[in-house]
């Protein structure tokens, strides 16, 4: 795509938020009725994809910026290519996000044109200046740091990592503000002793960003961008992979699979903490909203949602496991039984700990430290050991077992009013399905998967990795990784969204339509699959175009790459 | 290929200790007592191990380019979608029709209030008249004098039916399904999950100005043994905005109605 289409694009965006903010003024302007899909499931298609295009130009930066410091630290021209590809990328994508940005607002005023104009009344500097002043300053930060790439080179390279620097504090930023309107849909800024709906009337524009779960939403949203982004780099280079011409092309490729998962993997990580420290303050701020999400409407969402999650850690170890087959020594690899034990024992004994001292209770933590450092601290004193694939063997076994409590549920029902015993958790284990046990099944996943990653770190640092020789099936796994990553943010954007029960605001603004039900899973499972499917037809078409089609005009070979560390 | 002969052999080595481990779990969930879908719960879990350790050991696949892989590609996404959409529909499917009628009841009073809900009200009366004066024009036409009709039986009341006012106890209980009380506090052995205490004779231990004092203002009372539910705010502060006066009394009503000494409710403590 060339420069001018891009910017038209932009314009088109820019647009649509001013010209929006403009009609939000006409007053009782008529809705439209969707044929086919009605009002609700439009704008859900239409955000959704926004989000995920945003999602990804968000948070693909950070690891770009990262990985353009490594190759100019490491003088590694690999890194720098890295960047360079996902920031092409990203390039085309942010039209995109302009695009989908725009229709977004338009959707919105035509299908729920008086509550659109009053979320805008509200949050007017944000709509009106602050957004698109952040839009316009990072439009040219990103491309004045695409376009200077070739040109800052050498001497000029700290300069374009400054650059990159200072369009990641405005993206981060616009992600901050941005969520500040969505996060207030949730949890609508309220003070004690006050009515809402009186409070509003005279609240700051600063409560209404600071609301209870602006911070959390901004955590979730930050690590789960880069989660994201990592993955689509996986897929990036498995597609790339499929399509290389030579063993070279392949060992890049290969290697960018596995930066790309690395990062994918390590955000990963974080991403349940995050989601429960979210769901705590969801849950602080109206404590019917807990039910609601866990034991009542939408608690089948959030079982497809620990089927995803303990998809995409079986996906990542898996991904472990046929990376380091092709390492040769892998064999002489050993890890301290210790490890293992813990690895076995932790979604018991947390279980039991977490059941008397619940998080986020100070002593929840004083077994669980000591725990984990435990084979760090005494592994060297013990003379057991296990080989590398059987640590790995167990991994998957623990990721299995957790992901087995995680989506243990206290009643095979969608709603507790349906409750009967035949669907009922006896009464002797129904502490499988309450919150400590989900805590240690996450703790657990988290941990096997640190292990993991500890063990194939030491592969590739005592034996030699041959790039470009990995399983072929490697290249599926990076693909099912971004699918299911972003089937799980649809799925789980459905849910924040659906939080708001029968309201466009919580509590404050309520939605009077035929639609404001609780849709089935079965429903939602079908729209969020289409919206993937749409999200990944782009995204697979700006590969194409920016990678494989400019291959023509190739580079040089970046040598042989092995990453740091590696013989 | 020389690996297929041993990966046959891992499949079903692997297949037969993942049909123990399953006839295990099954047999031990049921000596437990766990109701069957759990058992096969168990029994799932048990196959997906399997799964994944038959597939650990699984030959390398070629690599493969050109149309076969872009072919690989498309029935790959193919069997994720088929995969993703059938997962999810084998959950259990909460009936949106359980909830519809709810909202509309739940939202009734802010409707009427808001703008849209006026414009509903005067095109329902509009109607109405309509109605009412065809009805007369009919009769006059038939009749060949003017004789006024008499209503229409059960007259067309503006905005719909009124709620049947006769039981205030019954739309008390209607209240309490509404508000989804249920969901924290537990009654008749129904509901809650220790968020609140159980309110069985709580008709024994509040008097009814009492009640509605801690429905609309939840820091008002707490009860004996839920100090951390109070600290913590669990009963939310809302029902004052969310819930019309006539709609507190009759819940209030239906909780003075709780009066069976059988089951402990906790003492409520005034704190303001």
């Amino acid at each position: 795509m060339k420069t001018w289409q891009r910017s038209l694009l932009m314009l088109f965006g820019l647009l649509a938020v001013f010209g929006t903010a403009a009609y939000a003024q006409v007053p009782n302007a008529p809705t439209v009725e969707f044929p086919y899909t009605g009002n609700r499931t439009a704008v859900w298609i239409v955000a959704q994809l926004h989000i995920l295009f945003a999602a990804f130009i968000l948070g693909a930066p950070i690891f770009v910026v990262i990985s353009e410091w490594l190759g100019y630290r490491k003088q590694d021209p690999r890194y720098d290519r890295l960047a360079k590809e996902v920031i092409k990328v990203t390039v085309i994508l942010y039209s995109m996000t302009a695009l989908t940005g725009g229709l977004f607002i338009f959707v919105l005023l035509a299908t729920y044109p008086q509550f659109t104009t009053w979320l805008i009344n509200h949050f007017f500097l944000i709509f009106a200046v602050i957004y698109p002043l952040l839009f316009i300053g990072e439009t040219i930060v990103l491309y004045l740091y695409f376009y200077t790439w070739d040109a800052w080179k050498g001497d000029r390279k700290a300069r374009h990592i400054a650059l990159g620097v200072l369009l990641n504090i405005i993206g981060t930023v616009t992600l901050f503000v941005i969520d500040g309107p969505t996060a207030f849909m949730n949890t609508p800024a309220k003070a004690e002793g006050a009515s809402i709906v009186e409070f509003i009337q005279t609240a700051t524009l600063w409560d209404k960003v600071f609301n209870y779960s602006w911070l959390p939403l901004n955590l979730h949203r930050l690590v789960g961008n880069v989660t994201f982004g990592g993955f689509i780099t996986g897929l990036i280079a498995a597609y790339m992979y499929m399509g290389a011409k030579d063993d070279s092309e392949r060992a890049y490729y290969d290697w960018m699979g596995f930066v790309g998962n690395l990062i994918g993997v390590g955000a990963l990580l974080f991403l349940p903490f995050m989601g429960y420290l979210l769901a705590y303050e969801l849950c602080d701020y109206d404590a019917s909203i807990c039910p609601y999400m866990m034991a009542d409407q939408l608690s089948m969402f959030f079982e497809m949602q620990g089927a995803m999650i303990g998809l995409i850690f079986l996906a990542s170890n898996y991904y472990i496991w046929l990376s380091m087959k092709r390492i040769e020594g892998v064999e002489r690899v050993r890890i301290s039984v210790l490890a293992v034990l813990v690895m076995i024992a932790l979604p018991f004994v947390m279980t039991y700990i977490w059941t008397i001292y619940p998080v986020p209770d100070p002593k929840s933590l004083a077994v669980l430290l000591p725990l984990v450092l435990l084979p760090v601290v005494f592994g060297r004193f013990i003379p057991f050991t296990v080989s590398s694939r059987a640590a790995i063997k167990v991994s998957f076994l623990m990721v299995i077992v957790g992901n087995a409590i995680w989506m243990t549920p206290h009643g095979f029902v969608a709603t507790g009013a349906k409750l009967v015993e035949e669907l009922e958790l006896p009464g002797d284990w129904s502490f499988l399905a309450l919150m400590p046990a989900k805590n240690s099944a996450a703790i657990t996943l988290v941990f096997v998967t640190v292990v993991s990653y500890i063990i194939y770190n030491r592969a590739i640092k005592q034996g030699t990795i041959v790039w470009g020789k990995i399983d072929f099936a490697s290249q599926f796994v990076l693909i099912f990784l971004a699918f299911s990553a972003i089937w799980t943010m649809g799925l789980m954007g459905a849910v924040r969204s659906l939080l708001r029960k029968y309201y466009h605001t919580y509590n404050l603004v309520p939605d009077f339509t035929a639609e404001s039900f609780t849709p089935t899973l079965a429903y939602s499972a079908w729209w969020i699959t289409g919206i993937t499917l749409v999200f990944y037809i782009i995204v697979s078409f700006a590969i194409i175009l920016t990678l494989r089609v400019s291959e023509s005009k190739a580079h040089a070979h970046e040598g042989s790459p092995a990453p740091a560390g590696a013989k | 290929m020389s690996e297929q002969p041993g990966f046959i052999k891992s499949v079903v080595k692997k297949g037969v200790i993942g049909a123990v481990i399953g006839a295990v779990f099954f047999g031990a969930a049921t000596a437990l007592g766990f109701p069957p879908i759990f058992r096969y719960m168990f029994l799932a879990y048990a196959t997906l191990g399997t799964a994944v350790f038959i597939l650990l050991d699984a030959p390398a696949l070629p690599t493969f380019g050109g149309i076969k892989a872009v072919a690989a590609l498309l029935a790959f996404y193919l069997v994720l979608s088929v995969v993703y959409i059938g997962g999810a529909s084998l959950w259990p499917q909460y009936d949106p029709n359980d909830e519809k009628g709810k909202i509309v009841k739940l939202l009734e009073a802010k409707r009427r209030a808001s703008e849209q809900g006026k414009a509903e009200e005067l095109l329902a009366r509009t109607k109405a008249l309509d109605e009412k004066a065809s009805a007369i024009m009919q009769r006059l036409q038939t009749l060949g004098g003017p004789t006024v009709a008499a209503p229409a039986a059960g007259g067309a009341k503006a905005g719909g039916a009124a709620p049947a006012s006769g039981d205030i106890v019954a739309l008390g209980k209607e209240q309490w399904e509404l508000q989804e009380c249920y969901n924290c506090h537990k009654l008749e052995g129904k509901g809650g999950k220790k968020r609140g205490p159980e309110l069985d004779n709580i008709g024994n231990l509040m008097k009814a100005e009492e009640m509605k004092e801690k429905i609309l203002d939840p820091r008002s009372w707490m009860a004996e043994g839920f100090e951390k539910e109070y600290e913590k705010k669990k009963m939310p502060d809302k029902y004052k905005e969310l819930m019309e006066d006539k709609d507190v009394d009759s819940l209030v009503a239906f909780l003075a109605t709780l009066k069976n000494p059988a089951v402990n409710t906790p003492k409520p403590v005034k704190k303001k």
